[in-house]
């Protein structure tokens, strides 16, 4: 083998590296949790056609996309789909305090397959005898916990909880396990119905709402980027990035929020019941 | 180029050459388990160890993968037996079905479990045999699809390397049939039977994307160590995520050294 031979393709391997780290510097790498999904590609687009600055999506879990962000000491933006992971990344002092801006509201409702099997009209008929339900893992998963605040809130967790059969380890999979009819119902988020064909809401009555939660943003202390990250998260909450979420049936207003549910927390933290775990057996 | 590792000189580039690519290799996954080291919070790792949670996830972890890896390899001797020993209309499109589950992602093949245990015969044998959905069976059925397709192709190429006419010599010297298979193939495919149940049960305790799809991630019940891994990263516990990882990795050393010394033993004459 001549040494040209040998130098060639490490000369290109060279050059193809050194010309992608060059290409980073006009890039934001944002961490998501998967509930923003369908609005951020969107705005994310949008934002890159005005701007030229390309924005990365890591879509995920928020603790998992956090856990990530930790382990790879990287990540221009955190954008969890709740307000827990939010204050867990200012704990561990990987965004600054109160630097996030709320981007959108979420509504806890309850998810059953297209044209409703089991006719499940209330939270109280999860209790029924027969019905299947599960709920995303309490410990792992917001939403998880957000079901387990309201059954206790409404004095429903001793009954429905036979009924879950199973713990999800994601919100994603809360919504695919009902569109592929593998259980009745979960306790998922309003937005999590992504496919309306395969998929319905049934809507909460306002009272039976305890807590409502919210996608938020902050710029973390990994950014290679700060102005550019500021800028997408800016953009986000400006008319034009609330239109977008809007348009795919986000809340972004807490007015609006409200009418689902008036007497609600916002945010904040909840602490399961210590013996939840023995009734999800 | 071969022309240089001619003579004595050039068997000792050669072994130098192999020796440093398995010594390169190892220090790989050594480093890469040096680095998991410094990464543990040693107080995390013991209150881990001794959690209920992780207890409780390490025995199902092995039992549930010790039963897969039986079923898969007493069913992928006699189907690999078959392949290797037969020819029959179809038998490229039987081979290529066999190897599917380890081309498509575990995945895809705990939702088509999911899919299939929505069906009329799929979610009479959920109710009326075994449960599987959401269950500790599902576990099982998720790592032996998942595995019988390992089993199956490293046995049909172990089938493959011993020549039929040892098993004709010993019918000719009155051994019938099963005897033939069992007192000369057999022991012949030693090595390869070895290799197999070290690899099924291996990647069955590693399994994770069909087995958390099929049997969900409820603490206590279904959940295995690789789900209790993605819980704790998920719930962003970093450290008790490494912990968990760092029990999965003692437990697979010394199950298959154990494994290794077992089976090795029992089958040398």
């Amino acid at each position: 083998m001549t040494l040209t031979k040998f130098l060639l393709p490490i000369t290109i391997l060279l050059l193809f590296v050194g010309g992608c780290a060059r290409e980073e510097t006009g890039t934001v790498t944002a961490f998501c949790g998967s509930a923003s999904k369908p609005a951020l590609e969107e705005a994310a687009a949008t934002f890159e056609q005005e701007t030229g600055i390309r924005v990365y999506l890591n879509f995920g879990g928020s603790g998992t996309m956090l856990s990530q962000m930790k382990l790879g000491k990287s990540g221009d933006i955190y954008l969890p789909a709740s307000p827990d992971y939010m204050s867990l990344a200012e704990k561990d002092g990987i965004v600054a305090p109160d630097s996030m801006t709320i981007v959108a509201y979420l509504i806890p409702v309850i998810l059953v397959p297209a044209g409703n099997p089991k006719n499940i009209k209330t939270l109280a008929d999860l209790a029924r005898p027969g019905v299947t339900v599960a709920i995303g893992n309490p410990e792992a998963v917001s939403i998880g916990r957000y079901a387990v605040e309201i059954l206790e809130r409404n004095d429903l967790l001793d009954e429905v909880a036979p009924n879950i059969v199973t713990l999800a380890e994601n919100v994603s999979k809360l919504a695919s396990l009902v569109a592929l009819k593998s259980v009745d119902a979960v306790l998922a988020w309003h937005v999590s119905a992504i496919d309306l064909d395969t998929v319905e809401i049934i809507y909460l009555e306002p009272e039976q709402i305890p807590r409502l939660s919210y996608i938020s943003g902050a710029v973390t202390r990994f950014a290679l980027n700060v102005a550019s990250s500021q800028k997408f998260l800016d953009f986000l909450v400006s008319p034009q990035g609330q239109d977008i979420f809007r348009k795919w049936g986000y809340i972004t207003t807490e007015s609006e929020a409200r009418k689902f549910a008036p007497g609600a927390w916002i945010g904040g933290e909840y602490r399961l019941p210590a013996d939840y775990q023995s009734l999800l057996k | 180029m071969f022309k240089i590792m001619r003579g004595a000189g050039g068997e000792r580039v050669f072994r130098a050459a192999t020796i440093t690519a398995l010594a390169l290799l190892a220090l790989f996954f050594f480093s890469i388990i040096i680095s998991l080291l410094t990464h543990t919070n040693w107080d995390t790792f013991i209150r881990a160890l001794v959690s209920e949670e992780i207890l409780f996830a390490i025995r199902l972890s092995t039992t549930t993968a010790t039963i897969a890896a039986i079923i898969s390899i007493l069913i992928a001797v006699p189907v690999a037996y078959a392949i290797s020993r037969n020819d029959f209309p179809g038998k490229d499109l039987v081979d290529s079905l066999l190897d599917l589950p380890i081309v498509i992602s575990p995945v895809a093949l705990g939702a088509a479990l999911l899919v299939f245990f929505n069906t009329p015969v799929g979610s009479a044998i959920n109710n009326n045999v075994i449960r599987f959905v959401f269950a500790v069976p599902g576990i099982v059925l998720a790592q032996f699809t998942v595995i019988s397709a390992l089993a199956i192709r490293l046995l049909k190429s172990t089938f493959d390397g011993i020549d039929p006419r040892y098993e004709q010599v010993a019918r000719t010297l009155g051994c019938s049939k099963p005897e033939a298979f069992f007192s000369v193939s057999l022991p012949l495919a030693k090595d390869g039977l070895i290799a197999a149940v070290i690899l099924t049960w291996a990647r069955a305790v590693g399994e994770f994307g069909a087995t958390v799809t099929l049997a969900g991630a409820t603490t206590l019940k279904t959940e295995t160590l690789p789900t209790a891994i993605s819980l704790s990263l998920a719930s962003a516990n970093v450290e008790k995520a490494i912990a968990v990882i760092f029990v999965l990795i003692i437990i697979a050393i010394i199950a298959l050294l154990a494994i290794r010394k077992l089976i090795g033993r029992r089958y040398q004459i």
